[in-house]
């Protein structure tokens, strides 16, 4: 049961496609789980189609039809054309039960169909963490494994953080978030999340960071860096 | 302007049974999709191509010129044609569909222009087919009816705003600092905007 969605905020720039592409993904990721928010977007999509019928028009420049008619006539192709997988193959959309891990469209795309592809960072017993290549100028994107009982060290947030789950759940100060849940922390809110004892927990996360270091590995693995050492000094094994 | 006239000849040639809202461009994309019907496209192409013209020049005016926003318009309907077969009049209208295609060509050249990556593709994220299963078709494209008539109602502000962002592709963040209006602000005239068309988010 999914309790946590996007707000109107993400929602619509969303439909009107206004947010950064890491976080585009994790709207995206959450809509294969949630019926609700993929028909809010579909309804804010009416709002673009009936404005465009409303925009002043501007002319087209002279012979612009049959110059289309000669590219069509002689179809090269485009310089992004999605694949036919992409249309095919990938549209699926989350099984409703089931706890083997449902891989959003845009992870299957980026891990090539296997999160056994990506590169994987241990943290502790409890935590691995896979960077996606998707990152943005100030966003980084990863899928965060964290096993089954395991808890993160505490952790606060210097930008937006957004998390969708992919599987299992797990559950803060806050509340318990379960798979589809889109769960947004704000820069400066602490949590230290624990998964639930029965699955380990894979999250898609987009994290925020105001300020840009150098090497971008680094700075996704910097501030876990920090509480790793932490962790291991107050309390060795995390569970 | 003269489409609205084209407009009322393809409602006469509507099958029977068609609903009175049904979408007058939908049976010339189904002959495009059927037939190549090249008269039906450049149907299409009079009345749709100077609205997406006008759509990539507002949307795109810090990446592209002129002449780009020409040859993306040209981009967007060899999309049309290639696609019409995938229009599914029961999920959107033709506006709709054709605002979903120029928006993702918008972020796609938009992304070429800039280093971004290149491993996924425009539509792994902005799915064109993300239609919501447990809406029936009927009260979908009555929910669109609603929304169409709900928006002339709408307070200036309010609508400006959704200008803002459908057509001049801004998010909340960049149309509070245009209009240098705190996030909250923009935020609420979009939240009360779509609860005025039923479109309700956040509760
Ligand atoms: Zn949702």
């Amino acid at each position: 049961m999914i309790s946590y969605h996007p707000d109107s905020r993400f929602l619509t720039d969303f439909a009107s496609a206004n947010l950064p592409m890491a976080q585009a993904m994790c709207v995206s990721a959450h809509l294969e789980f949630c019926g609700k928010c993929r028909a809010h977007v579909h309804q804010l999509k009416e709002i673009g189609g009936h404005l465009l019928s409303q925009i002043p028009p501007v002319a087209v420049e002279a012979g612009s039809f049959e110059q289309l008619m000669s590219k069509i006539a002689s179809p090269q192709p485009l310089p992004t054309a999605p694949s036919a997988q992409a249309h095919n193959a990938l549209t699926s959309i989350a099984p409703k039960s089931g706890k083997e891990t449902y891989l959003p469209r845009s992870v299957r795309r980026l891990s090539n169909g296997s999160l056994q592809n990506l590169g994987w960072a241990q943290f502790g017993k409890a935590l691995r963490i896979a960077p996606l290549p998707i990152a943005g100028e100030t966003l980084e994107t990863s899928i965060y494994d964290i096993k089954a009982g395991g808890q993160m060290p505490e952790h606060e947030h210097r930008g937006e953080e957004i998390t969708v789950l992919l599987k299992g759940s797990f559950s803060d100060a806050d509340g318990t978030y379960s798979r589809g849940d889109f769960v947004v922390r704000n820069a400066g809110e602490a949590h230290q999340p624990t998964a639930t004892q029965d699955t380990d927990c894979i999250c898609l996360v987009c994290l925020e960071r105001p300020v840009r270091p150098r090497g971008w590995f680094y700075r996704l693995l910097e501030p876990y860096i920090q509480y790793r050492l932490h962790s291991l000094k107050r309390n060795g094994a995390t569970h | 302007m003269g489409t609205k006239d084209e407009t009322n000849g393809f409602k006469q040639g509507l099958p029977k049974g068609a609903a009175l809202t049904a979408d007058p461009w939908e049976e010339a994309l189904h002959k495009v999709a059927e037939s190549a019907d090249r008269a039906a496209f450049q149907l299409l192409f009079e009345h749709f191509a100077p609205q997406i013209k006008a759509f990539l020049m507002k949307g795109m005016s810090s990446y592209a010129d002129r002449s780009q926003a020409e040859e993306m318009t040209q981009e967007v309907m060899i999309k049309v044609w290639n696609k019409a077969a995938s229009f599914n009049a029961a999920k959107a209208s033709v506006n709709t569909w054709i605002f979903t295609i120029a928006r993702n060509t918008r972020i796609d050249f938009i992304r070429r222009n800039t280093r971004a990556e290149r491993k996924i593709e425009i539509e792994d994220i902005w799915h064109e087919a993300d239609s919501p299963e447990p809406i029936v078709d009927f009260q979908q494209r009555r929910v669109e009816v609603e929304i169409r008539n709900a928006m002339s109602t709408l307070p200036a502000e309010q609508a400006l705003v959704l200008e803002k962002a459908f057509m001049e592709s801004k998010s909340h963040n960049e149309i509070a600092e245009e209009l240098d209006l705190p996030l909250g602000t923009v935020k609420s005239r979009i939240r009360l905007a779509l609860n005025k068309l039923q479109i309700l988010i956040d509760r």
